[in-house]
Order: structure tokens, then sequence, then C-alpha cells
């Protein structure tokens, strides 16, 4: 029989129970919607972790001595010529940035703290949130800057301000304390007070001669693409033999996890909703058939043949889902639309910093995704319209036609 | 009926109290459709209610570890030590009100805290520390934290410390190693202690474990210049979902300037992480409810269209709209009980057995676990009224309008033509 004319039947049985097929596809357009819309949302989270945990000084790919991560100080060092660049063969480099970065005690004649004390050189730090931070007062001016920049709520704790003088003690690099004054360039509002509290910038410069010695204590390459990575990372491994060289996944464990949970929690949605929604669908594929008892036992007995039957109710099935995924996916893109620059989740800025996320949750449609959950519901459509096209070919065209 | 009709006056309307036995049968002519109509009410209600016992017993983990292991489930603090913590912000006359609080209703057990920041230095190595002075055997009442080290044993003595793991490591001691406090003390002069360290935690969360020093409160007091002072009473309470309840008693006669608060408040990044998760949950929940009360619609769509002839029958025998709609309803009832019943049986031993023994949750999760959200390692259900009784209400709610929408045309149907339709 041919295919357009068992189109033609099938889109004419959809249109005979206009009310039936109407709620189904509303059922499947709201399905589709709120996956394609959930969808959205946790890529968006997905991808707001991933770059937190890459900005927060820790780019893509980080070189460190070994025993760095277990006892961080500036012991763990390694040398590297201050004009250092990545080799030209790796792709897609958005910058690095060489740091010393050591545990300090910063002392203010009002109180201690304990905090990250970060030499870096202003020109490279275009990869991390210093760059973006809000800041008051001016910023570092070169590696060699002696002045130092510290965080809002680190300020308010030390209750000090700009241009005042703190006293910061560290290690040096032979093992003994070393103790010197600084003064305040700059206040950074980072997004999470966490950070602010925690580390303190320098000069690379005026830090390695405090600690007195020419050395760095870590390396850190972002990359504009993240699938740069591998090659990257096998780059450098040859380039530092002795070093351990470590992505952010390794680096930040945590996020990784939730990026990967991210990951599932996609396809989960997805076929919770698809769940939901395939009972519907077969419910109202079998009830057509077996309406169409009579009529489909007349079509047998004039010679249509059972596969021809099958294609029939696949068909059908498949044309009620395609004008609902449709209709779906542009709704779940008209829903994304609507809420514009993201969703305002600053009434619980705490909790969702602890999860490491920002408090704008701003939804990030992935063309893949939409793809995946327009193939996917397709094939549900396919798989759901089995049963009812098996229970078309049982008929027997003389039973049906007595009946 | 025929007993009904033989009784008289309005013989279709006195088979009400037939109704039930009507409608069961009546849900048993499309055996099929009325499986798949209640296989979708069970699975929305057995997935929500599946994940909300979960949800419920990881929040309650999660509160538990977040608030019971070191936090408390009430925190008294100076306002002003809240809002700026600075050290001399201190509560007077401890001992007294520590006694006071733990005669008061709700109030299980009460701990002192003094929590100084000092550089610890053993030899030449020097780091910055929180030093914690505690009363070990109110806090072991209290909180969990204090009940085990790693290695070594709790310091019980004046001039004894435990410190953590990371602390130790990057300070190079061991336990029986000495360690150095300085720090500013509360009138601003120097404040120097000497302990020996007699045991080691490990925690698994970095906070702890890179800076914290706990040592008995009257030698750290007694360093820092304080009296009968500290910063933070740490308290444990009968039932912990009590907690903003009994902070607010306790709020309510306290030394001026010292609040007591909730878990809820002193950790709000625990709370609103299980705000905005549950908010989350709900979203879901919804819209798996809406897809499947869009099913239902359907099937009485189909089943109102197919008994158009049974319907103008009954209109012609003198049966009213509304007894009609009536048997419909009850119709839906049944469904949404079939659908409870399959739930039941597929979800509820699950969500027993989840409650019963708890998940591992494997190694990514328990790499999450420590950290800062408190996440459990094992997942454990949690069965309350509220697990059993939301979805499945709410969807009888669900399916008994989805059963009323199509039914409304009932109403507008004329007997006659009813008969005739195909």
């Amino acid at each position: 029989m041919p295919i357009k004319l068992l189109f033609q039947m099938s889109v004419r049985n959809i249109l005979r129970h206009r009310r039936r097929n109407g709620m189904m596809l509303a059922a499947v357009v709201v399905a589709v919607a709120a996956v394609v819309m959930m969808n959205s949302l946790i890529r968006g989270m997905q991808q707001d972790m991933a770059d937190a945990a890459v900005e927060n000084l820790v780019g893509h790919v980080k070189v460190l001595a070994p025993g760095y991560r277990d006892d961080p100080g500036i012991q763990k060092n390694f040398e590297l010529a201050s004009d250092w660049r990545p080799p030209d063969g790796v792709p897609e480099v958005a910058g690095w940035a060489m740091r010393v970065r050591v545990p300090a005690v910063i002392m203010s004649e009002r109180g201690t703290r304990g905090i990250q004390f970060v030499g870096v050189n202003p020109q490279q730090e275009g990869i991390s949130f210093l760059s973006s931070a809000h800041m008051t007062g001016e910023s570092l001016k070169d590696a060699s800057d002696g002045r130092i920049i510290i965080g809002q709520a680190l300020a308010e704790q030390l209750e000090t301000g700009l241009g005042r003088r703190l006293v910061i003690i560290t290690q040096g690099a032979d093992g003994l304390n070393r103790e010197a004054g600084f003064r305040i360039a700059g206040l950074y509002d980072a997004d999470g007070e966490g950070m602010e509290k925690f580390f303190v910038f320098t000069g690379v410069g005026a830090l390695q001669k405090m600690v007195g010695a020419d050395v760095f204590t870590e390396l850190s390459i972002r990359l504009h693409q993240e699938p740069a990575l591998f090659v990257l990372k096998e780059t450098l491994v040859e380039l530092f033999t002795g070093l351990e060289v470590l992505d952010w996944r390794e680096l930040e464990p945590q996020a990784a996890a939730m990026f990967i949970f991210a990951d599932a929690a996609v396809l989960i949605w997805f076929f919770v909703m698809m769940g939901a929604l395939v009972f519907g669908l077969v419910n109202t594929l079998v009830t057509s058939v077996m309406e169409r008892i009579r009529e489909l036992g007349m079509l047998r007995a004039v010679g249509m043949r059972p596969r021809s039957v099958v294609a029939q109710v696949v068909i059908e099935s498949s044309v009620l889902m395609l004008i609902g995924v449709a209709a779906g996916i542009a709704g779940g893109l008209a829903g994304i639309l609507a809420m514009g620059d993201g969703l305002d989740l600053s009434a619980w800025s705490e909790g969702v910093q602890s999860f490491g996320m920002r408090t704008l949750l701003r939804p990030v449609p992935l063309a893949d995704d939409v793809l995946l959950i327009a193939f996917l519901s397709l094939g549900l459509g396919v798989v759901a319209s089995l049963y009812p096209a098996w229970r078309a070919i049982k008929i027997k065209p003389l039973e049906a036609l007595r009946r | 009926m025929a007993e009904a009709v033989a009784a008289g006056d309005a013989p279709a309307d006195a088979a009400r109290p037939l109704m039930p036995a009507i409608a069961w049968r009546n849900l048993w002519r499309n055996r099929r459709r009325t499986w798949l109509s209640a296989g979708a009410v069970a699975f929305a209600v057995g997935l929500t209610g599946f994940t909300m016992a979960i949800q419920a017993g990881m929040y309650r983990t999660q509160i538990d570890s977040a608030t019971a292991f070191f936090a408390g489930h009430v925190q008294l603090k100076r306002q002003d030590y809240i809002d700026r913590s600075r050290f001399e912000h201190t509560i007077d006359g401890v001992t007294p009100l520590v006694r006071d609080l733990e005669s008061r209703p709700g109030v299980v057990a009460v701990a002192p805290r003094v929590e100084a920041f000092a550089l610890a230095s053993a030899d030449d190595r020097s780091f910055g520390a929180q030093v914690l002075g505690v009363d070990l055997e109110r806090e072991r009442r209290t909180v969990r934290f204090f009940n085990r080290v790693a290695e070594g044993r709790m310091a019980e003595r004046p001039g004894e410390a435990v410190i953590g793991s990371a602390l130790a490591r990057n300070l190079s001691v061991g336990v029986g190693g000495e360690v150095v406090v300085l720090g500013a003390g509360k009138e601003g002069g120097v404040a120097a202690m000497a302990a020996t360290v007699t045991g080691i935690f490990n925690t698994g969360m970095a906070d702890f474990d890179r800076s914290l020093m706990v040592a008995p409160i009257a030698a750290v007091q007694e360093a820092f210049g304080l009296g009968d002072e500290a910063h933070t009473l740490v308290v444990r309470i009968a039932d912990v979902d009590d907690s903003r309840e009994v902070a607010a008693a306790l709020d309510a006669d306290l030394p001026p300037g010292v609040v007591a608060r909730s878990w809820q408040a002193a950790l709000p990044e625990i709370s609103q992480a299980i705000e905005v998760d549950a908010l989350g949950g709900v979203l879901v929940y919804a819209i798996i409810m809406l897809v499947v009360a869009f099913s239902v619609v359907n099937t009485f769509i189909m089943t109102i269209f197919e008994r158009t002839q049974e319907f103008g029958m009954l209109r012609a025998i003198g049966m009213r709209p509304g007894t009609i709609m009536g048997m419909l309803q009850i119709e839906a009832f049944f469904m949404w009980l079939l659908g409870i019943g399959l739930a039941l049986a597929v979800a509820g031993p699950v969500i027993f057995w989840l409650s019963e023994f708890g998940l591992h949750l494997g190694d990514a999760m328990t790499e999450l676990a420590g950290q800062a959200l408190f996440l459990p390692d094992r997942l454990h259900a949690k069965v309350t009224a509220a697990v059993l009784l939301t979805s499945p209400l709410i969807m009888l709610a669900g399916v008994q309008l989805a059963a009323l929408i199509p039914s409304l045309r009932i109403r507008r149907l004329r007997a006659v033509l009813a008969l005739r339709a195909e």
C-alpha cells in the first residue's frame, strides 16, 4: 500500500476524534515543554558550577608540585621562567597564570584571620574571578606591586579599609616565619563571602621577595572550550615531568560529582515525564484501534496486508507525537525566553552558593539536548504504538465483520 | 434496577444506593483502559511518594549531621558577635546561664564555647588556627563531634589540645607533640598558650581538619583573658523539628544582647539548600500530576463518547444528569483507588526497604557526603503522614476533576438524539 495513502488515513483517523486527540496532544506538549525547560535549567546549573569551579583560581588545568595539595606551602614549589608560555600546539588556550599561593595569617589592629595569600601577575588574571569582580579602590598594577587586595567581607571582619596597613605572617622558603606590612590598594566583591574571606592578593614578585625564593607554586591554564582539555593535559604532562598536572575535575571533586549528576538528571527527568505520558498514549491508541475493529476487518478482508495495518497505527502515533513534540519544544523555548536573564534565586542565596552556583539561574538550552528529547520522544511514540498495532493485526477479518 | 422501577416515583434515581456497585461494574467493561488509567495514577502517586520519602529522609539526615554533629540544634550568641564576630563580644556569666538553660523545657544539654583565632606554631612552622575552648563533659552530651578522635584521645585537662589532621600535617606534629598558640586577648594584650597534642581528628571536612584546635574551656579563657565568658552556647533539644519553637521560647528570657537562633537561622545555607531542593521537587511533581490528569481526562472523554447511547437510555427512563455524573465520579474514585493500590503494591515495599535499610550512594556521592552540604553517604527514606497522603490526595482531586470536565456534556445530552447515536 502506498505510504502516502497510509499517511492520509492515519491523519484522518486522528482528526475523527479531535477532542480526545487534542487532549492527548496537550499532555504531550506539557510534558515535552516541561522537559525542555527543566533541561535548560539543569544545564544552566551545571555550567554555572563548572564555571565557578574553573574561575576560583582553578582554571581548567593546574600544574602543582607533588605534595602541594596535601601540604600547601612555599616548600612545594617549582621554577618557571616568568615569560613562560604554553607550547604553540595546544588549541583553544584562553590564558594562563603563574602564581604563588601560600597559607598565611593576616592581622589588623582589630583582628587576626587565617587566609590564603596569593601572589599574582595582574596581566595574567583575566582567566580568574579577579578580573571580573567588582573592585573598590585600585587593582594591582603589575607583578611587582607590593600592595594587597582583600575581600570586602574580610575588610569588615578586620575593621579595616582602603589605604590601611595590615601585617601578614607566612612561612619563608627556608622554613622560617616572615612578617611584613602591606597597604590595602583595593577591596574586591566576589560572588560568595567565603571567597572574600579566604583570598588576599598581591603582586607575585612582591610575594616571591617576601618568601625569599624566585619560584611559583601553581600554573593555572584556562581554555576557551573544554574539549581541548585532553590535548592540553597530555602536552603539559610531557613538559613538566616530576610535577602534578591536574584538571578541574580532579581539583574540585565536589563540583565534578555535581556535574556528572546533572548529566544523569537530564535523562531521569525525561524518562519520568515520558513514563507519565505513555499510559495515556497507549490508552488512546488502543481505543482508536478497538473502535475501528469493523473497519480494519473490512480492510483486511479486501486485501490490506497486516504490515500496512501496523504501519497505519505506528504512523498515527508518530504523527500525534511529532505535532506534540514540535509544539512542546516551541512551548519550552518560549518558556525559556520568558525567563529572560534567568531565575532570581537570591532569596536562597546562601543555600544556592553552597551548591557552588550563582544566585541568578540562567537557562542554557543546548541544541543537542533538544534534539535528543525530540528523537527519544518520537522513538517512544513508536514503542507505545507497538501493542495497539499488535492488537490491530490480531483482528480476524471474518469475526470483525460479523460484530 | 428492576426493583427500583417497581418501587415507583423516580425510578432511575432510586437506584442511587446501587451506584457504587454499578460504577464498579462499569469500570470492568473495559479492563484494559481501566488498568492503563489506574497505571498512570499509580505511576504518578508511586513516583512522587517514593521521591518525597527519599527527600524527607535525606533532609532529615542532612539536618541531623549539620546540627547534632557540631553546630547544635539551637545556638545562643550575642547579636553583635553574630554581626561582626569580634572576640570581645562574649556572653558573660556563662556558668549560671548554662545551668538556667539546662532547666528550661525541651532543652536536653547546653555547652559553652570560646572561639578565638590565633597563630599555632610547632617548632618553626606556623599556621592560623581556630582555637575552640570547650567543656568536654557537656559537649559530649550536646553534639557528636567530641566523642571520637582518629588518633590519640580528647583533650581533657588544661595544657592539652586536639587538632585537625591537616593542621597537624601542616605543623608536622603528631600525638604527644607541642603546639604554641599566639593571639590577641580580650583587652588587646598578647594571648599565649602552650599545649600538648593528645589527639588528632579527621572529619573529612576541610574547614575543620585544616584549622580547628580544641582545648579545655578553662585554659582558653585564661590564656585569652576571659572570665566566666563564652562566645557561643550550643543547645541540644529533644526534637530537632522543634528548633524554631524552642529558640523562640529561650529567646524570650535571656540576658540583654544575647539571642537564641534555631538551626535554620544559624545555618541558612543548609535550610535554604533544602528549601530550593524541595521547591524544585514540588514543581516536578506538579507537572507529572498534570500530565497524568490529562490522560485521565482522555479516558473519560473516550468512556463518555462510547457510552452516549447508554446515557441517552438512562436519561430516557428518568435519571437526572447529576446522577449520571455522580456515577462517573464514583467510577473515577474507584479508578483512583485501584491506582493507589497498585502504587502501594509496587512502590510501598521499595519505600519500606529504603527506610529500613537505606541505600549506599556510591563513591561519587560519598565524595560529596563529607563536604559542606552534609549529605549522608547512605540514603534513608522517611515515611511520614505528609509523604503518604500528599500526593494521593492531590491526585484524587485531579482525578475527580478530570472526570468532571468531560462529563459536563451529559447535561446537554438530548435523550432521543443520544439514543440514535452510533
